[in-house]
């Protein structure tokens, strides 16, 4: 998922860089520093949820785990992930320091897309109902993860239905585990510690 | 349940494209190999295009590589040869190869101190010019390190349980730095209150 140094124009790199770096901004500024520590933690997950590929077949696949990051941080994702991102071009090699702007806009603002559409669904007083949002909050982020990274790539003039395409079905199975995950997660959270997915407040009227 | 693990597994077989690109440049001789694939051990799949340039930007030649993620270039050259492949999805390789390591025979290079030739054949039948007997020795010695070669690039790739863990002391760091210039702030807040 990450795209690496010179695959991309520089419009589209100065352009992901600018968006980017709003993103983190705004999201240092709605971070409340009672959340600091669950941001680091997400992040760490992050940084370490992609280093782990899964060598099954011929291929090897690795979580991504926006959507999760997304419902429990909103806008903090972006510096989150930001300093994942950092830190894992710099310790394994992926991706690279050019194309950090765009690739931390790529998987942060569908995890705070997902925070908006998701949130009222997983706070629902159903499980069920939160578990089939927190499903379709994981398995959705990676998805518009996939057409973003297609999109800039078309945007640097690679034909983005092959690129789409090709890196959709890819994630399919991504998809599908992360939906698992980030269902099992939430359900998980809302018994044990709700106000990790910022429930607190819905939780008593719920 | 077990039929839901199948079919999670086999979903997973599923081509996906790994992170890093790596590859290498060699040259023997005249002659420049090249290698290129992903970090997880997939060769780059047959027929991805390569081109070569001179650091002018010039294209000297477009090949393809093999099933092997293989291909070769012949240097007409003693210049830097840059070499550039797109491996789809974001996946761009670029590899140089810098111009003192082809052979100084070539055009551009300096002209090769020709030392005196040799002497006192001590009845050997079959001789080599000094040049001819660079290029075999080149050659055998290519051969051998090959497999070191790939050794140590998959070495390189493989990041150790020492990144990770550095990895994780950084953001835990970073947050403790982030605790720490809040509490001052704090501190500071109920000072002048």
């Amino acid at each position: 998922m990450h795209i690496v140094d010179g695959a991309l124009s520089e419009p589209v790199l100065a352009g992901g860089a600018l968006l980017a770096l709003a993103g983190v901004a705004y999201g240092l500024k709605k971070m409340d520093y009672e959340h600091l520590p669950q941001v680091g933690v997400l992040s760490a997950a992050f940084f370490i949820a992609s280093y782990i590929h899964l060598p099954i077949g011929f291929s090897s696949v690795h979580l991504i785990l926006n959507g999760l990051i997304g419902l429990a941080l909103g806008w903090a994702a972006f510096p989150a992930l930001l300093v994942a991102l950092i830190l894992q071009a710099v310790f394994f090699g992926f991706g690279g320091f050019l194309v950090l702007g765009v690739n931390t806009f790529n998987i942060a603002l569908p995890a705070v897309m997902v925070y908006f559409l998701c949130r009222h669904g997983i706070a629902s007083s159903s499980p069920r109902v939160a578990a089939i949002w927190g499903a379709i909050g994981g398995a959705g982020a990676v998805a518009v993860t996939t057409v973003m990274v297609a999109g800039s790539l078309a945007l640097s003039g690679e034909a983005f239905w092959l690129a789409a395409k090709a890196t959709l079905i890819a994630h399919i199975p991504v998809m599908l585990v992360e939906g698992f995950v980030t269902a099992a997660a939430v359900l998980l959270i809302r018994k044990v510690k709700p106000e990790f997915l910022h429930l607190a407040e819905d939780w008593d009227n719920a | 349940m077990r039929k839901f693990f199948v079919l999670l597994v086999m979903l997973f077989a599923l081509p996906a494209s790994a992170h890093n690109v790596v590859g290498g440049v060699y040259a023997i001789g005249s002659t420049i190999e090249g290698e290129a694939g992903f970090s997880n051990g997939d060769m780059a799949s047959a027929g991805t295009k390569v081109t070569v340039t001179d650091p002018a930007g010039n294209v000297l030649l477009e090949t393809e590589t093999d099933e092997e993620g293989f291909f070769t270039f012949e240097a007409a050259a003693r210049v830097d040869h840059l070499f550039r492949m797109e491996m789809g999805s974001g996946h761009v390789l670029e590899m140089i190869l810098p111009a003192d390591e082809l052979p100084a025979s070539l055009v551009g290079g300096a002209v090769a101190s020709a030392k005196p030739a040799a002497k006192a054949s001590g009845g050997t039948a079959v001789q080599y010019d000094d040049a001819a007997m660079q290029g075999m020795i080149e050659k055998a010695v290519a051969k051998q390190v090959k497999p070191l070669r790939k050794e140590l690039r998959a070495f390189q790739e493989k990041a150790g349980l020492q990144d990770v863990l550095g990895g994780i002391g950084y953001i835990f760091g970073l947050c403790g730095i982030g605790m720490w210039w809040r509490q001052r702030k704090q501190a500071q807040a109920a000072k002048t209150a």
